[in-house]
């Protein structure tokens, strides 16, 4: 997938107000593949509905979306599940991680059905976050920070065109903000993905292409 | 252990597995067992006389003092057949032939004596007549005639002629080896046929021979053609009804009381395997909610695991396998336990059986065998459909 174009978008519940002030709803935008973008808010803007929308897991929106030209409302559950596997990765704000299970399974969990990462990549992975030695402790043991790096892990443990990332660096300090943005860059890069992130405050440091005020 | 799996067997109620299990098995073993004990009480059955089958019916009409004195026959007209023929429990009806000429019948035994004897036959149409039909045949041009003779004849001699006369007795076996020398005449003709006993019934009180043999032979023996029916046989769609005892009644006919008990007996046994196997199947339907529920409130409890891993990539169809392969694995596993109980509580009653019928062969454990894939089968593919359904809403939940 190379474009993702919003047409009118708008969410439901924004669809009375008249004077919406925004740079993405209601308007013609598109993201392409390759590209850094960053979309800035306030809290209640509508921003994580925009990633839910962009991934298929809500259709409360008026106006299209489309992947390369496709209206991915005509998508079904099949097609769906194949795009999280191979075009679409998305770090969620509120992280959805498993909390029974440890840190490492939690991040082979999802690279079983992808099988793209390897265990060398995704150890040092853990060591450049400095949570290697959480590896085998249970997620929900974990401070909100460490947690947010176990979901960053296992959002790259697939193929994907867009990389979209939730306000990531919440609960993390300067230097692991850094570590994970470095690491976010080099694997789009490598992949020759988009990367599409949110913030309210704190912004993950990238080369942005395009900054857009929600 | 994969990881879905110690994610998704999180909140399995075992005390519910349990219920489901044990209810089960309860329920599917008195179906089976239902089944199974049905197919063999047939064999028995069958075993015993498979001459007539049990719903069939043979009625005369009383033999009264008037009759006797005034001459009244006891033969059928055609309207009175017509009239049983309409009768709403009569299925299917057919009249007795009598032979219409002089028939001799006569053999040796082993050279100590030799029997001779008048004689009579009658025939009813073949599909009445519930044997093998392989023998059950004549062809004029081959002149042996197959015979069926009631049970008690062979009593009668062996427990009163034989033992009078310090002769030996007899077997089936042995009789049914014996040619017996038939001799029709009439008509100025006389042919000699050889005759041997095909079978013994307790349920029919006639010296039965083919129908085709009769039509021929009262053809070619009889001095004037004449149908004179005295009795008929009827097949009854249920012995037991009411009609049928009241309709003879009133018309003064009678029938073998002994045949309406037995089939009575069959009758009920017929009910009351039902009834069991109504119950069996309750039984085993309510288990099958149980487990329905079970895994409804299994899923409902884990659904945000079962949403997060669709998520992350996962399809429905792979979340749902294991909660699939888990009812399949408890079914079979049900299964197994009710042919286990089946198969001991049944080689007890075969034994009791045995002891009443040694000759019987024990019919196939197959009934059960059927009756349990097939089950497992249904309950499987509609845990498995209900499973994906329940899954699918999951996604579609936001």
């Amino acid at each position: 997938m190379n474009i993702i174009s919003l047409v009118n978008t708008i969410p439901e519940v924004f669809a009375s107000v008249e004077d919406l002030n925004s740079e993405v709803w209601r308007q013609q935008i598109q993201l392409e593949k390759g590209c850094n973008y960053l979309f800035e808010a306030n809290s209640g803007t509508g921003k994580s509905s925009l990633l839910s929308y962009l991934y298929g897991f809500r259709r409360d929106y008026q106006g299209q979306i489309l992947f390369d030209d496709v209206d991915i409302s005509s998508f079904n559950i099949k097609k769906w599940t194949d795009i999280r596997k191979k075009t679409l990765s998305l770090l969620w704000q509120e992280l959805r991680l498993f909390p029974e299970l440890t840190a490492w399974e939690n991040v082979v969990i999802k690279n079983n059905i992808t099988k793209f990462q390897n265990k060398k990549t995704i150890e040092t992975w853990f060591e450049q976050l400095g949570i290697d030695d959480k590896r085998e402790a249970i997620v929900d043991k974990m401070s909100f920070g460490q947690q947010q790096r176990v979901a960053l892990i296992r959002a790259l443990c697939q193929p994907f065109d867009f990389i979209m990332v939730d306000e990531p660096i919440s609960h993390l300090d300067s230097m692991n903000a850094d570590v994970m943005a470095e690491i976010i860059s080099a694997e789009a890069k490598r992949q020759g993905a988009a990367v599409i992130v949110t913030s309210i405050g704190k912004r993950l440091e990238l080369q942005y292409d395009h900054i857009f005020k929600l | 252990m994969s990881l879905i799996w110690k994610l998704l067997r999180q909140h399995i109620s075992i005390p519910q597995f349990v219920g489901f299990f044990f209810a089960n098995v309860i329920g599917m073993a008195i179906i089976l067992l239902g089944i199974q004990f049905y197919n063999d009480m047939n064999a028995v059955y069958s075993s015993e006389d498979s001459f007539m089958r049990e719903d069939y019916m043979i009625v005369n009409k009383e033999v009264s003092m008037l009759n006797s004195i005034f001459g009244n026959d006891n033969t059928f007209s055609q309207e009175e057949i017509d009239n049983i023929k309409e009768q709403p429990f009569v299925e299917k009806m057919g009249v007795f032939t009598p032979s219409q000429f002089v028939v001799k019948a006569g053999f040796d035994i082993q050279g100590v004596a030799r029997f001779s004897t008048d004689l009579f036959f009658e025939s009813v149409p073949d599909d009445f007549v519930d044997v093998d039909k392989e023998g059950w045949i004549f062809n004029p041009e081959d002149n042996t005639i197959p015979i069926i003779i009631p049970k008690y004849y062979l009593d009668l001699y062996n427990f009163g002629f034989a033992q009078s006369r310090n002769m030996p007795a007899m077997t089936e076996g042995i009789l049914e080896a014996i040619k017996i020398d038939i001799t029709a005449r009439g008509n100025q003709d006389e042919q000699i046929y050889k005759g041997h006993i095909f079978g013994f019934s307790n349920r029919i009180n006639t010296i039965l021979v083919p129908q085709k043999f009769l039509e021929y032979a009262n053809k070619r023996f009889a001095e004037k053609q004449e149908n004179k029916v005295v009795r008929v046989i009827m097949q009854v769609d249920n012995p037991t009804d009411e009609n049928i005892k009241t309709f003879l009644e009133d018309h003064k006919y009678v029938t073998d009381e002994d045949k309406l008990d037995a089939s009575k007996t069959n009758y009920l046994l017929k009910v009351v395997l039902s009834i069991v196997l109504l119950v069996g199947l309750i039984i085993s339907v309510l288990a099958f909610f149980i487990l329905m529920l079970s895994i409804y409130l299994l899923v409902e409890k884990n659904s945000e695991k079962l949403q997060n891993l669709m998520i992350i990539g996962y399809s429905p169809a792979k979340v749902a396998r294991p909660y699939q392969i888990l009812t399949v694995i408890l079914n079979v596993i049900v299964a197994l336990i009710a042919v286990m109980l089946v198969f001991f509580m049944r080689k007890w009653y075969m034994n009791l059986f045995e002891n009443f019928f040694p000759n019987m062969e024990v019919p196939s454990f197959m009934p059960t065998w059927i009756m349990v894939i097939g089950i497992c089968i249904f309950f499987s593919v509609i845990n498995f459909f209900v499973i994906k359904r329940k899954v699918l809403s999951v996604w579609a939940k936001k």
